[in-house]
């Protein structure tokens, strides 16, 4: 508790004096179900973190408590210095929702102008960022077309662009890449690339493997636990491999091996 | 609370349901067919028992004329009778006691004695058109058999014999005549559907923003949206009220259309404060929009939302007195009723515009419909909290 009262001193201006994300201990428990199983996770300024796992590993469940969505049962969640969930850090962040998550029966340009102006983005301002992520993304074309008639990838690209248009300091990305052809996955990633050069901060989860070497630090997770944590070529080297399909199979086995003999 | 990002929902609300062409004319042409039909098919038939009050004759000699009376009343099955003074005949018909008064002067025997034609006088409550004019058939009824029978005991009397004068004649030269009837409120020219235009507002409003508002609520979770929209600095609040708004415009615009349809396409009878009518709607419509978005937690789908119709809709349908009085369902029925939203909103707006009752005369029924509305909002704002674990 002191430790908490001591962190809401930091204002969010200040919080680059601590890691963006601060991860103690976190558990979750749905019914029966642990979901998160004692995490302990530090994500700095400036990285493109990726989470990597399997399906059910917890990766979802992660992303949206650092989007203050669902409270932990247990242990505590800093996010830009504040602990989660706390509404103050939401207009700082962009969730990118596993879901495309897009009102299908307005147009590209109308989800874009609801999202900006529920994060208080209004006029002039507003059209200038939306025509600049339109542009981006690639949808300047069909900006004014209805979202149902989208393709999946535009969705997807639409998507991220909602999660964007407010420039957020931290972007989650729940497997941005799901469904996604791999000309587009490709062209997402110099996009994260390029916005982590302009200093955002990337959480983003991914069950393609061969996405992971593009992020600055993995972390690996399964069954809620953080099997391993480093940059990716620090994690190849440790488990003498050059594949992260192996990597991945190497931690999971050294951590069955640890549960046995516990 | 932000009044922007309220804004923002409410405006991302209204787009999306003039969006929707199909489900806009629909909303708005299905409470035209219906009410066109409704109109057409009812013609003021109802079966149920009137009560008349009675103000009998309590001069000298009327213990005869009394039992005569009762004599010739109908069976109980068809009306019921009860005995006032006439001091009363008001504020029985005022608080529903009875439909209609017919009013014996006091000193009845004596004018017959005298040779006079003593006139009666018919009250009738008249709100609900189809059982005041049954009540004028029966009185008639009643008034002629009697006058028969008055006339038979006078001839007998002067001519000594028995049965002499047909009771044709008799009905030629009355002894009594019925006044033209006196309504408290309404009058001859109202029908049933007088009766039942005003409810058409209440219930048109309530039940497509409940429905609306539910497959909205749905797809925002079952799009994902909801947890965008919760991540962001929107709060639960704020996402309640955008919603309340944005639905509350709409179903006011619906509100004027049934309005004006029933007054100027229907040709239904009103006097009322259109203000104290649209405060009614309002006040349900906040109801329906927050019932939309708690009900819409426990559906997975647009077809489970299909379901809760009967239970919201069909249950009040029957038991908010819209085709028949509360008054009249099985007791143990009657406490459902007063949890109904609609049996208040129905009240209300029969007084207004049937009776033309003022703000203070149907405060009761806007109470009740206020703790309702208050009520459905902390439900409502209890599941949306839920929804995020």
């Amino acid at each position: 508790m002191a430790e908490s009262s001591q962190t809401g001193a930091h204002s969010l201006a200040t919080g680059a004096s601590e890691p963006l994300v601060v991860c103690e201990e976190v558990v979750k428990v749905f019914g029966k179900l642990c979901v998160l199983d004692g995490l302990n996770l530090t994500i700095g300024t400036g990285e493109t973190f990726g989470l990597v796992g399997p399906n059910g590993s917890g990766k979802t469940t992660l992303m949206r408590i650092l989007a203050g969505l669902v409270r932990p049962t247990a242990g505590s969640v800093r996010v830009l210095g504040r602990r989660m969930p706390e509404p103050a850090v939401a207009a700082s962040i962009g969730y990118m929702t596993q879901l495309s998550a897009l009102y299908l029966d307005l147009t590209a340009r109308e989800n874009l102008r609801f999202f900006c102006s529920i994060y208080g983005l209004r006029g002039q301002e507003r059209e200038r960022r939306i025509n600049e992520i339109l542009e981006r993304v690639e949808l300047s074309a069909s900006a004014d077309r209805v979202v149902a008639t989208f393709s999946g990838g535009m969705r997807q690209r639409l998507s991220l662009a909602c999660a964007l248009v407010h420039r957020p300091r931290l972007a989650l990305l729940d497997e941005p890449t799901v469904g996604v052809d791999p000309e587009l996955r490709r062209s997402f990633w110099d996009y994260f690339a390029q916005l982590n050069g302009e200093g955002t901060t990337i959480v983003v989860s991914t069950h393609h493997l061969d996405e992971a070497a593009r992020c600055s630090r993995l972390g690996l997770l399964r069954f809620g636990k953080l099997l391993a944590c480093g940059t990716p070529q620090a994690l190849l080297a440790e488990a003498g491999t050059n594949d992260m399909e192996a990597a991945f199979l190497h931690y999971a086995a050294r951590e069955r091996r640890k549960e046995v003999t516990a | 609370m932000s009044g922007a990002r309220i804004l923002a929902l409410t405006t991302r609300i209204m787009r999306q349901i003039v969006r929707d062409r199909r489900t806009l004319a629909l909303v708005f042409l299905v409470p035209l067919l219906v009410m066109s039909v409704l109109y057409v098919v009812l013609t003021g038939s109802s079966g149920s028992v009137p009560t008349l009050a009675l103000v009998r004759p309590t001069g000298a000699g009327s213990e005869t004329l009394n039992a005569l009376i009762d004599r010739l009343l109908p069976p109980a099955s068809r009306l019921k009778t009860i005995t006032i003074a006439a001091g009363e005949v008001e504020s029985v018909l005022n608080k529903g006691e009875a439909d209609a008064a017919l009013i014996f002067p006091a000193d009845l025997a004596t004018q017959l004695a005298r040779g006079e034609h003593p006139r009666l006088q018919l009250v009738l409550e008249g709100s609900d058109p189809s059982v005041a004019s049954a009540m004028r058939e029966n009185v008639t009824a009643l008034v002629r058999q009697l006058d028969v029978a008055l006339a038979q005991a006078q001839s007998q009397r002067g001519q000594g014999q028995q049965g002499a004068v047909p009771p044709v004649n008799v009905l030629a030269t009355s002894v009594l005549t019925l006044a033209t009837p006196r309504y408290l409120h309404g009058g001859p020219d109202y029908t049933f559907n007088d009766a039942l235009a005003p409810v058409f507002i209440g219930v048109f409003s309530f039940f497509f923003v409940f429905l609306l508002t539910s497959v909205a609520f749905l797809r925002e979770r079952s799009q994902g949206t909801i947890e965008r929209v919760l991540a962001s600095p929107l709060s639960r609040g704020e996402l309640v009220m955008g919603y309340v708004c944005g639905f509350t415009l709409f179903a006011l615009v619906q509100a004027v259309v049934v309005l004006l349809f029933v007054i100027f396409v229907l040709r239904v009878h009103y006097q009322g404060n259109l203000g104290l009518v649209f405060l009614v709607a309002i006040l349900l419509t906040v109801s329906g929009v927050n019932l939309g978005i708690f009900l819409s937690t426990f559906a997975q789908n647009e077809f489970q939302i299909i379901q809760f119709i009967p239970l919201v809709f069909g249950l009040q349908v029957l038991l908010s007195g819209i085709f028949w009085p509360v008054a009249q369902l099985p007791a143990w029925l009657q406490p459902v009723s007063y949890l109904l939203p609609l049996t208040y909103a129905n009240e209300a707006l029969r007084d207004v515009m049937l009776k033309g009752s003022d703000f203070a005369q149907i405060a009761p029924q806007l109470a009740a419909l206020l703790v309702f509305m208050l009520l459905m909002i902390g439900l409502s704002a209890v599941t949306v909290r839920r929804q995020v674990a």
